[in-house]
């Protein structure tokens, strides 16, 4: 319990106008509390500096030999003194765009259902269970994808390719649609297929997310909307879709967080490649945590340095989306009840 | 009520507890070590087997390069590896450990040439190759099945022009470091062609991490390749891998030419003959040009063993426990754990390295050494004489599968597709075609049902015995021109050269049911029928994994419910 002293107005004082002076005087218990809070805020600042500061001085001596060309070279060879992520981060971010492009139409549709539609009765049970999504190991995500998701899905790829292929990013090397012997493997390990997966594991942040925005969204303007005779889309596309606009947009940043940094189940489905790979449909593509997961066991010291070094870089990057995330979340209006 | 449950309880407890007494097991701690895939299925055998002992063994599969880091690091006590420390993998060499440390043999077996190719609706079987082909197409020389070098090792197939796939290890790999040791040993221009090609420098030499190039498809693991091998869409997919993986897939594997001009497959036999020609180093490493250069009829020519890297001293909290357990550990996996390897898909060691690994498991510290016995060893290869007794017996290839015009097949029947109705079919059109062939009783796909096969295939055990049915039937079938057991519906003749035997459209239906699985490879076809142990496990774990998905939420209602009830 705080107590606050207001001062005894001196009647022989009033020729001074000085504003009174307002003491606080904490007890025990809320100064702990106090020390506490600030101690465990404080200590995440620390944790993330000392990572950063970890990561940088490890990293330093591959960075020092490779140099700028640490972000052009396409090879991964440490040993050989030709390395660089040019190729791992580009397959990364391609992932994390495929992702988040299944991602946020999903999560858009499941948040509003939830908030807007579903009956009252199932409303819990549905958020639960879109919760219990986000609680699946992703190395269950990882063998879902590898070993059932990628022979279903190669019929689509082959029907994009086929018809989408005259756009750059759908082309596909090898796969000949007027050769029924042609090879589906070509389809097979690809940052399309890698993106699926990873899109239904940053789908429930994304949904939880923008639920609870959505279901924020004020009450007076919803009955306004209505009033004016709007239907129920009429009132969600004026008010809610709005109004939750930061926060949809915060949840797809986080999402895109968690799709960049995800590992294993990336790491099961794609075949790694080191050359820059844009067509997303085609066999073999990069991450940078998948190559960390894939080489650290059997690195020399100068090849952790090195992957310390693409850790240092998908770090950064990882921070700069979320605070852009963080800063989108806070100046809208939604954001000021969810924090990014 | 309560005492029903505690009585459950205690009974559970009881089978819990049960099997862990033996006085022995009170001095066993854990003991952990990791790396190769390649001998994993073995040793994950005996894992599970020497738990019964109160032995607790951890082996992480996570590679052979991981496995030696890691020992080096001192992270685990022991390594399991198919190179040693200390070569020149590029333009690093592998250190070697400040730790004190001895190479122990563990298992032996083939680097198998798992593929997935299928000519109509028929998976093929019996692909053969040759080195010099093997090396073209991992060497991305060779791009379609079709290729004449294919078709001059399988006169007997009519190859389809469907792309080759080579499926290479992602992580650093003693597969490949096996693999590529062939590579540069036998066919050094191909090979450094190759590396020149990926912008490695030449020469070479064998590598753990394969270079991949364009086409190629990179899998972590040995049970990534195999896993993605095996899919059905990855047809013309071959990769390289520890016969145990093809052969718990239930794929087939490449029979590879060996120098006396046989080709084989990497049956326990084959190997245990191929290793005859192996050079044991002092170190006990192997040193396998001569296993290359076999000239035994039997002998598969990428066979090798992987050793175990074993702590001779108590550095990284390594303790006389631990080297108590290992030592013992070693000791039955060396004897009676041999037993286990062919049907996993290995090939036992042979008495020397046995002895030679008895002579590495005293080194451990805190080993007993009166355990160690060679004369209560029960190795399968052991016999009166000292010679190996799996390579002595080992049966000669039967003729058809000499290099030449010929090629065995076998009754492609049973299998895991198979059941009753499958084989009978497959038999029953298989009697009326393989009439008019003279090859009789080796009629490819369709035959099964007259002859050997007939018994196997209908009676619906286990593929296993349809190996046995190519070498009977191709040792009695001397005079026959060879067959594929491919069945083409296009061709509606019987074809008098390569005995493809083609027939009408129901038969090749029948076939298709019945035959359009793997021969040669024992596919488990256990009848179902029975509710075992494991069908009651499995539907146990059903329930659990529905509960963990609606129990949540239903809880979260039900106490919300209560809540709110208790509040109005």
């Amino acid at each position: 319990m705080a107590t606050t002293f207001l001062p005894p107005r001196h009647e022989d004082d009033a020729a001074s106008v000085e504003p009174r002076q307002l003491t606080t005087t904490r007890s025990q218990s809320d100064r702990l509390f106090r020390g506490g809070v600030s101690a465990s805020g404080a200590l995440v600042l620390l944790i993330m500096a000392l990572v950063g500061i970890f990561l940088t001085i490890r990293a330093l001596q591959a960075l020092s030999q490779a140099g700028f060309s640490f972000i052009t070279t396409q090879a991964w060879e440490p040993d050989g003194g030709n390395f660089g992520i040019a190729a791992v981060l580009s397959g990364t971010v391609l992932i994390a765009l495929t992702a988040i492009f299944f991602a946020v139409p999903l999560s858009t549709g499941v948040a509003l259902y939830i908030s807007e539609y579903s009956p009252r009765k199932i409303r819990q049970t549905l958020i639960s269970l879109v919760d219990l999504m986000a609680a699946v190991p992703s190395v269950v995500f990882g063998l879902w994808g590898f070993f059932f998701l990628q022979g279903q899905i190669i019929g689509l790829a082959r029907w994009i390719s086929t018809y989408f292929g005259w756009i750059p990013f759908f082309a596909v090397d090898g796969s000949d649609p007027d050769d029924p012997l042609s090879t589906a493997t070509v389809f097979t390990s690809s940052t399309f297929i890698a993106g699926i997966v990873v899109a239904l594991m940053v789908a429930p942040i994304t949904t939880s997310v923008m639920r609870e925005v959505f279901s924020q969204a004020p009450v007076g303007e919803r009955e306004g909307a209505y009033a004016l005779g709007a239907t129920k889309w009429g009132m969600i596309r004026s008010v809610v879709l709005p109004f939750g606009r930061g926060g949809m947009i915060g949840g797809t940043m986080l999402g895109l967080g968690r799709a960049l940094g995800e590992t294993i189940a990336v790491f099961m489905i794609i075949s790694p490649v080191f050359v820059f790979q844009p067509h997303i449909l085609q066999n073999g593509t990069n991450s940078v945590s998948a190559l960390i997961a894939l080489r650290y066991g059997e690195a020399t010291p100068f090849g952790t340095s090195a992957l310390m070094a693409a850790g240092l870089a998908l770090f950064i990057i990882t921070l700069v989306v979320n605070f852009i995330a963080s800063s989108i979340v806070s100046r809208s209006r939604s954001g000021a009840a969810t924090d990014g | 009520m309560k005492r029903v449950l505690s009585a459950a309880v205690l009974t559970l407890a009881a089978v819990l507890v049960g099997p862990l007494v033996p006085a022995s097991a009170a001095s066993y701690v854990p003991v952990s070590g990791s790396g190769s895939t390649w001998s994993a299925n073995a040793m994950d055998q005996w894992r599970r087997n020497v738990n019964q002992y109160g032995m607790r063994i951890d082996y992480q599969a996570s590679g052979s390069s991981d496995g030696r880091n890691q020992f080096r690091n001192g992270t685990v006590d022991f390594a399991v590896s198919e190179i040693p420390y200390g070569l020149k993998d590029g333009n690093v060499v592998d250190p070697l450990p400040s730790r004190p440390f001895a190479y122990m043999p563990i298992v032996a077996g083939g680097t198998a040439f798992m593929y997935n190719l299928k000519i109509g609706p028929n998976r093929v079987t019996q692909l053969r190759l040759s080195g010099d082909t093997i090396a073209k197409i991992f060497t991305g020389v060779i791009t379609k099945w079709d290729d004449a070098a294919i078709k001059a090792d399988n006169p007997g197939l009519t190859l389809p022009p469907i792309r080759v796939v080579p499926v290479v290890r992602s992580d650093g790999s003693g597969t490949t470091a096996q693999f590529t040791t062939w590579l540069a040993s036998q066919y050094p221009d191909i090979w450094n062609a190759y590396c020149q090609k990926v912008g490695r420098g030449t020469p070479c030499g064998f590598t753990s991490n394969f270079p991949s190039s364009a086409g190629f498809v990179a899998q972590s693991g040995s049970l990534g390749v195999s896993g993605y091998v095996k899919q059905d869409q990855s047809v013309g997919a071959i990769t390289y891998v520890e016969y145990s993986y093809a052969k718990a897939a239930g794929f087939p594997a490449v029979k590879v030419l060996n120098k006396a001009g046989y080709y084989v497959l990497p049956s326990a036999e084959a190997v245990a003959v191929g290793l005859l020609g192996a050079r044991v180093n002092p170190d006990l490493t192997a040193n396998l040009s001569g296993v290359y250069a076999s000239s035994d009829k039997r002998a598969y020519p990428l066979s090798s063993y992987s050793y175990m890297v074993i702590p001779t001293s108590l550095d990284n909290g390594f303790s006389n426990e631990k080297g108590n357990t290992l030592a013992d550990f070693a000791n039955y996996f060396l004897c009676q754990g041999q037993q286990q390897a062919d049907a996993l898909g290995y090939s036992p060691l042979p008495i020397n390295l046995v002895k030679s690994g008895f002579d590495q498991i005293k080194r451990i510290p805190g080993a007993v050494i009166e355990n160690i016995n060679l004369a209560n060893c029960k190795n399968p290869t052991f016999s009166a004489d000292g010679t190996n007794t799996l390579a002595k017996t080992a049966p000669q290839p039967p003729a058809c599968d000499a290099k030449g015009p010929t090629q065995c097949g076998t009754a492609a029947e049973g299998g895991a597709a198979g059941g009753g109705s499958g084989g009978g079919s497959g038999g029953g059109s298989g009697g009326g075609s393989g009439g008019g062939t003279t090859s009789g009783g080796t009629t490819g796909g369709t035959s099964g049902g007259t002859t050997t096969g007939g018994g196997t295939t209908g009676g619906g055990t286990s593929g296993g015995a349809v190996t046995d049915v190519t070498v009977d039937g191709g040792g009695a079938a001397v005079v026959v021109d060879p067959e594929t057991g491919q069945v083409i519906a296009a061709d509606p003749v019987v074809d008098p050269t390569t005995g493809e035997v083609v027939v009408d459209p129901a038969a090749a239906a029948g076939a298709v049911t019945g035959g359009a699985y793997v021969a040669g490879i024992p596919v488990s076809t256990e009848a179902s029928s029975g509710w075992g142990p494991y069908t009651g496990l499995l539907l146990a774990t059903f329930i659990v994994v529905l509960a963990l998905l609606f129990a949540p939420p239903l809880v979260a209602r039900y106490m919300a419910a209560r809540r709110s009830g208790g509040g109005a």
